[in-house]
């Protein structure tokens, strides 16, 4: 009822919730600074238009969070930017999403190798049944990243410990990582996925699922992944989004409502449909 | 019987389920009823249970009664027959036919379960494989004996039985593995492509290890039909009292063949006594390959 009124509002003041000129919206991100770039993207299921001419740039070594209710389209965005929705029946896009310049849906690039520049996370801790070790490993021996054992033990240390997860796992490193709790699993999928060195990190509502502590815990990780990765963040809490994002995207029903630095969003929000939202009545 | 809701509508509303005799009348009814489920249950099972028992027990007494050093070693065609060639036919057999299924079972289902995408052709393969599932073995056994020993000429033979038991095998391996396979977690496999893994990858190194409970329990209903069989093997196989000579053209004896052809000739008692030690042998491998399949596995799954 609510969202409905708004948006008919919305038709009648003519107040179009126009992508390309949210984007124009986002003020400080200097264009030099742009990693990942979505021209004109549209996303479909079938026939069903999911995500409707999207145009965003996504700031290197930031947080760009994707925030909206269930169904607005903000995880099939995350999973488009290293092409996680390649194998769903039907799905296909319009536009294009350029990484550094190059677009990403391009013929020449191969989709199992960008997984190594963008990494992910998701909703569900998703450890593998093998041991911690294996978990982290699991990408450096897939792309033998390392030349011998010494290499990989390495490589596992400083993921684990990027990932705040070392001082509690290093005594049980050869144990099961289903033994862990939700957040040491969660923090352990971060590791794996920071230990084939990416330039990107997509996370699918990694808190969702978890406690306020460990919520925290990874809150405090991604702001320090933010040093050295360009992290991308799909949240639909929106104190998370506000701690932690530097620019927040909202979406709603398929369509890139607004998009800014956070502090604009959240405080000075240009459409009624972020502010309704926002206020937590839409 | 009285399950309907206590009403709340009369005068007595304000009396509490806790103490409503109503409810306390229903309560004691379905306490009753537990209890007589609970025994009508273990009844079944005992019901099951006690013939199988006695079965077993009749068997292991007469088979190590009967079992001899000579029995084991001689030939069926010696002067004082043994088991000796039908142990060696149907640890053959056992090996082709398991070479055979396993691989095409295995890579059969992986492929309908990871690859399959839904069409006609993956369709009509799982409906192929339901209906050879269902085919009585005696037919599959006489297609076999048309095809293989006539059409191939491969005579009655250790190659011919083999692939007989095989067709009788596959559909078991092929549709466990599917559905072993399909029971793995989604999020798990996109975990791994989320990494970089390729699809082949993928299923080495998370689907199998994950699947492989399921995919061995499928392995070891099969291979206990295929021990089982005795139909097929007459077709194609035919008996021999002794080793077979090569895999064409050698007809082969087998353990079952031994029970079906001694058992009933009463009037010489010790080849009955052979019949005992064969049923004896049977049900020694049958478990040794469950106990060895489930040691192997918890070895495997541990991490």
């Amino acid at each position: 009822m609510s969202y409905k009124s708004v948006l008919m509002k919305q038709g009648e003041s003519g107040e179009k919730t126009d992508s390309t000129q949210a984007m124009y919206n986002h003020g400080e991100a200097d264009v030099s600074e742009v990693l990942i770039n979505l021209v004109d993207f549209s996303a479909f299921y079938g026939t069903l238009e999911v995500l409707k001419n999207i145009n965003l740039p996504i700031a290197k070594k930031k947080i760009t969070v994707f925030m909206g209710p269930s169904g607005c389209g903000k995880s099939t965005l995350v999973r488009a930017l290293n092409r996680m929705n390649d194998e769903v029946p039907g799905f296909r896009i319009t536009g294009k999403v350029l990484l550094d310049g190059e677009d990403i849906y391009a013929p020449t690039v191969d989709p199992v190798l960008l997984k190594t520049r963008v990494g992910m996370v998701f909703q569900k801790p998703n450890p593998f049944p093998i041991s911690i070790y294996d978990n982290v490993a699991f990408g450096p021996r897939i792309h033998k990243l390392a030349k011998n054992r010494g290499e990989l033990d390495s490589i596992v240390t400083e993921s684990l410990q990027k990932a705040a997860l070392w001082d509690e796992v290093k005594d049980r490193l050869g144990k099961s990582a289903w033994g862990l709790s939700g957040g040491q699993q969660q923090r352990l999928c971060i590791a794996r996925a920071l230990a084939v060195r990416p330039e990107v990190i997509l996370m699918d509502e990694p808190a969702s699922a978890l406690d306020p502590g460990s919520t925290s815990k990874v809150e405090e990780l991604m702001v320090d992944l933010k040093e050295n990765y360009t992290v991308v963040l799909v949240t639909h809490n929106m104190q998370q989004a506000a701690r932690v994002g530097t620019s927040v995207a909202f979406l709603y029903k398929g369509d890139l409502v607004e998009f800014g630095p956070a502090s604009d969003v959240f405080e000075n929000p240009k459409s009624p449909l972020t502010e309704k939202y926002i206020r937590g009545s839409l | 019987m009285s399950d309907e809701l206590p009403t709340r509508s009369s005068p007595s509303a304000s009396i509490s389920p806790w103490n409503s005799p109503k409810v306390i009348a229903n309560h004691r009814a379905r306490k009753r009823w537990d209890l007589v489920f609970k025994i009508l249950s273990v009844a079944c099972a005992l019901a099951v249970l006690i013939p199988l028992g006695d079965l077993l027990y009749e068997f292991a007494y007469r088979g190590i009664q009967a079992i001899s050093i000579v029995r084991l070693t001689h030939n069926l065609g010696a002067t004082v027959p043994g088991l000796s060639n039908a142990i060696v036919g149907t640890g053959l057999l056992l090996a082709l036919s398991s070479a055979i299924a396993i691989p095409l079972g295995v890579f059969g289902g992986v492929y309908m379960a990871e690859f399959a995408k839904g069409n006609r052709f993956s369709e009509g393969l799982r409906f192929a494989a339901d209906v050879l599932a269902g085919v009585p073995s005696i037919v599959l056994g006489y297609v076999c004996y048309l095809v293989l020993v006539r059409y191939f000429n491969f005579g009655f033979s250790a190659m011919a039985a083999a692939i007989a038991l095989a067709v009788i095998m596959f559909p078991y391996i092929f549709r466990t593995t599917e559905i072993a396979i399909r029971k793995v977690p989604e999020n798990i496999k996109e975990g791994a492509i989320a990494l970089g893994s390729t699809k082949t990858t993928m299923i080495n190194r998370l689907v199998l290890r994950f699947a492989m409970p399921g995919i061995l329990t499928g392995i070891l209903l099969a291979v206990g039909i295929s021990l089982s069989e005795t139909a097929p093997l007459l077709f194609t196989a035919n008996f021999a009292n002794y080793n077979p000579s090569g895999l064409f053209h050698a007809p082969l004896a087998y353990l079952t063949g031994v029970i079906w052809t001694f058992y009933e000739v009463v009037s010489i008692p010790a080849d009955q006594q052979l019949a005992y030690v064969a049923t004896f042998l049977l049900i020694m491998i049958v478990v040794c390959l469950n106990v060895v399949a489930r040691l192997g596995l918890r070895r495997f799954s541990k991490v």
